[in-house]
């Protein structure tokens, strides 16, 4: 069982590596093994734990993003009654288009999610992953100088007229890569902004805003869990856990979106492939 | 009838169908889906709850690209 302590510090963690594109779920898993922790990814009790956790990120980011979330509903809602989509309606635009990212991540989810976890439940592959995770990062980076400028002006604009509905789908789709532990939900949704010709800071924004349905919904779809039989136990460690990722989400997608403005994914891309060298050694000899 | 009205047909029929069995896939437990369904375990009282998702919501967009396909196309002068 997680103590409150454990859920605290992962609870902390999590906010930050949800959003930060260092894969949440790669750190959930090497974290318990590297500080000796008896907690399994496939624990029921974990799980349920990273419901609560997940659900806090989610309320985060739509908090975050609101003002954009009441204007891409509205024009959803707008596009629906005029039974299309007014080229100079950005929001609506941009509203489709996040349906179209979030419709195949969502699917790839709930198909592929139990099947991936039992194949890549260890902090050996978690490691192995998050050095993938950094060459991925740093693929997008190398892309991203070839991107053009950001244009001033709206950003909601600057993606809905740069990205097309195959484009969101391939984005959406690669979501579902952060299904493997060490592999990030924000790093492929970023580096397919990147890979379209976003510049970073429109890319982070795009992923932020596909981020917030797919975290929520995954989080909602398992919330009978928390709630149930399987919460018994765990629900006050989950609670702290949940306020304590809230605090570390926000800080983390506030701070995101002023550092993509003006800097890469650099940092991260060493972050995690130094981090996947340093943990594969140490899991390969201990 | 036009590649587009089979279009929309197409899309509004599958729309209904994928709808009708991600309810199916709710109401009925594993053990007693058609064997050629994805999903199919003899014996299994489990739902598929998330393979009723997946065609629910796969159903939803559709229909929606029916909506959208079957718009009654807008004039020059409207557009204008």
């Amino acid at each position: 069982m997680i103590s409150y302590g454990q859920a605290i510090v992962l609870g902390l963690v999590q906010g930050v590596a949800e959003l930060f594109p260092i894969s949440s779920l790669g750190q959930s898993v090497v974290l318990p093994r590297l500080l000796g922790w008896n907690i399994h990814q496939n624990d029921p009790y974990f799980i349920t734990f990273l419901v609560a956790t997940h659900l806090a990120t989610a309320l985060v980011l739509l908090g975050f993003f609101w003002a954009d979330w009441v204007r891409i509903v509205k024009g959803i809602g707008r596009s629906l009654r005029d039974r299309g989509i007014d080229p100079e309606d950005r929001d609506a635009k941009l509203g489709w288009l996040l349906v179209v990212g979030t419709i195949p991540a969502g699917i790839l989810g709930l198909l592929l999610e139990s099947k991936l976890r039992a194949v890549f439940a260890s902090a050996q592959s978690a490691a192995f992953f998050l050095i993938v995770n950094g060459l991925m990062l740093y693929g997008a980076e190398l892309l991203r100088r070839r991107a053009p400028a950001p244009d001033t002006g709206d950003a909601d604009r600057r993606v809905a007229e740069g990205v097309g509905w195959r484009q969101a789908a391939s984005i959406g789709a690669a979501q579902a890569l952060a299904l493997i532990p060490g592999l990030s939900r924000s790093g492929a949704t970023m580096g397919g902004g990147l890979l379209v010709g976003l510049s970073n800071e429109d890319a982070a924004r795009f992923a932020f805003l596909l981020a917030t349905p797919i975290i929520g919904a995954a989080a909602v779809l398992k919330l009978p869990e928390l709630l149930g039989a399987q919460g018994n136990g765990v629900r006050g460690q989950a609670l702290a856990g949940a306020l304590c990722a809230a605090v570390t989400a926000y800080f983390s997608v506030r701070f995101l979106m002023r550092y993509f403005e003006t800097k890469r994914l650099t940092p991260f891309a060493v972050f995690c492939f130094v981090e996947g060298i340093v943990l594969s050694l140490y899991f390969g000899f201990s | 009838m036009s590649k587009n009205t089979a279009l929309v047909t197409a899309s509004a029929v599958l729309g209904v169908l994928l709808i009708a069995l991600g309810i199916y896939y709710w109401v009925e437990p594993a053990g007693s889906l058609p064997s050629w369904l994805p999903g199919y375990t003899a014996g299994s009282s489990h739902h598929h709850v998330k393979h009723g998702i997946a065609a629910f919501l796969v159903g939803v967009a559709c229909l929606v690209f029916a909506w959208f396909r079957s718009a009654p196309k807008k004039k020059d002068s409207e557009q204008a």
